[in-house]
């Protein structure tokens, strides 16, 4: 044991030493990466108080009914598909019934002749015979019955694997139409942060701003970016302030960065938002 | 906004020279490290083997006595560390030369100094192995970090010729990548210096124990083949 280990040591400590090495080395990017993922968390804390805040304000009201009735339709039409579907349901059980009912009541009929027949026949012999087939013809009855029965498994096999296919599509279309969704709404966010940074980047404050002072201001947008008018819904009470805010808005006009924005999600967000002004990093 | 950048990132989508940069410097550092590990275990054997030999030695013990543990040792498959060696070498060859019946006592002392010459400079030779490697690394690895920087922030300025508008957030992103492969750079050459530096003293401070071992030996066998 002592041997092998010095001669480990002595002549050939290299696997020992590149097995060290290498844990060396991937220890090292362990703790960066680490170190890195915790960091951008902190980063994320430090973020400074805002102090414009974009409220968007759904102004648009045939935009609004517009949306709410494509919904409604859209319920209405899944609520006649599902409809549709129970209906054409319960009439083919009705149907496969009232088959299988017939087929009871031949099966019965042919029964009664039989038996008839058989009455009417003299010899024995020629009655044991008509026995056996009896069998066998009953026996072929049940062997027919079973492969109706067969069938009747079949159809409804496939049908629910139908309805299936028919449940997957419906959650592909929900899916699809979430991401479009969120992608809409990534673009509302990205344009909102984008008017907060420019309308805050333009803004001087007076003297007179205190903390806690707040003032919300309306804007009016074209599709263009460009601004058709601001107004102070809520005033802070101060009048600088409010000029302020409002000089603001007129300084960081026009963004042009929305043109790039579908117009449908324009119309839907930008047409009308509201800012608001409340310093939270002054000293006073 | 830049919350994007982080070093991982910035290192994936650099450009091929930069990448290739790192890669090198990575392979030199995991290199360089084996290396660390690899002497630091021999040095730290050989001054072991120093310390015991030497109370060994001077614990007494007749000299012949000592030679045939040695032998035992080895038969053992236990091989002999540094000094022990240069210490078999000389008395191997004082024994075998004084057998001789027509030889001359210095001509007996000269050959005996010779072998353990001889061992000595073997022994120096194992601890120095790897050595200049470690000092190869130290200086150059700065120069391909430098080499990878400067390459970045030359593609970075290409870059920038056909932007009208240069804004700090076109640049910044390049510039930190290349300023990763310096980093990376110092990251290998910091620990190659320090360790080369302390190992050659090691090193040093282990051969002159063995120059003054072979001295002191000599003497001794002088005065056996003197006494006679």
């Amino acid at each position: 044991m002592k041997d092998t280990f010095n001669n480990v040591v002595i002549y050939n400590g290299y696997p020992l030493s590149v097995a060290v090495a290498v844990t060396f080395h991937s220890a090292i990017l362990a703790l960066l990466l680490f170190l890195q993922s915790s960091r951008s968390a902190d980063v994320m804390e430090l973020v400074q108080p805002t102090v414009v805040k974009a409220l968007l304000v759904q102004e648009n009201p045939q935009v609004a009914n517009e949306r709410v009735r494509l919904e409604r339709q859209q319920q209405q039409q899944q609520q006649r598909v599902r409809e549709q579907e129970q209906a054409q349901r319960a009439a083919e059980a009705e149907r496969q019934r009232q088959e299988q009912a017939q087929a009871e009541e031949q099966a019965r009929a042919e029964e009664q002749r039989k038996a008839r027949e058989l009455a009417s026949l003299r010899q024995r012999q020629e009655k044991e015979r008509m026995d056996a087939e009896q069998l066998q013809r009953e026996q072929e009855a049940r062997a027919e019955e079973q492969r109706r029965q067969r069938e009747l498994a079949e159809a409804q096999r496939q049908q629910e694997v139908r309805d299936r296919e028919r449940q997957r599509e419906r959650e592909a279309a929900d899916a699809a139409a979430a991401e479009l969704a969120s992608s809409e709404f990534e673009m509302v966010q990205s344009g909102t942060a984008l008017i907060q940074q420019l309308v805050q980047e333009s803004w001087s404050r007076p003297p007179s701003a205190r903390n806690g002072m707040r003032a919300i201001l309306q804007m009016r947008l074209l599709p263009t970016g460009e601004l058709v008018d601001v107004s102070v819904t809520q005033s802070s009470g101060d009048p600088a302030f409010d000029r302020s805010a409002e000089n603001a808005v007129y300084g960081a006009a026009p963004f042009r960065e929305l043109q790039a924005l579908p117009i449908n999600v324009f119309n839907e967000n930008f047409r009308s938002l509201s800012l608001i002004f409340e310093p939270e990093d002054l000293l006073n | 906004m830049n919350e994007g950048i982080t070093p991982t990132l910035l290192i994936l989508e650099a450009s091929l020279p930069v990448q290739l940069v790192l890669l090198t410097l990575l392979g030199l550092s995991i290199v360089s490290w084996v290396m660390i590990f690899q002497r630091w275990m021999v040095l730290s054997t050989a001054l072991n083997g120093v310390i015991s030999f030497e109370n060994r030695f001077w614990s007494g013990m007749d000299l012949s006595q000592l030679y045939k543990e040695g032998s035992q040792m080895q038969k053992e498959n236990i091989p002999a560390v540094g000094m022990e060696n240069i210490f078999r070498a000389g008395f191997k060859e004082f024994m075998r030369l004084r057998q001789q019946p027509s030889m001359d006592k210095e001509a007996i002392m000269e050959g005996a100094q010779r072998a353990m010459r001889v061992a000595y400079s073997r022994e120096e030779e194992k601890l120095e192995k790897h050595l200049p490697f470690l000092a190869t690394v130290a200086s150059v690895s700065v120069y391909i970090g430098l080499f990878g920087t400067v390459i970045g922030i030359m593609n970075s300025f290409i870059g920038l010729a056909s932007q009208a508008q240069v804004t700090m957030q076109v640049i910044a992103p390049d510039i930190a990548e290349a300023l990763i492969a310096t980093a990376m750079g110092l990251f290998v050459a910091i620990p190659a210096v320090v360790v080369y530096n302390r190992y050659s003293a090691t090193v040093d401070n282990i051969t002159s124990s063995y120059v003054t071992f072979t001295d002191e030996f000599s003497s001794i066998l002088h005065r056996q083949i003197h006494s006679d």
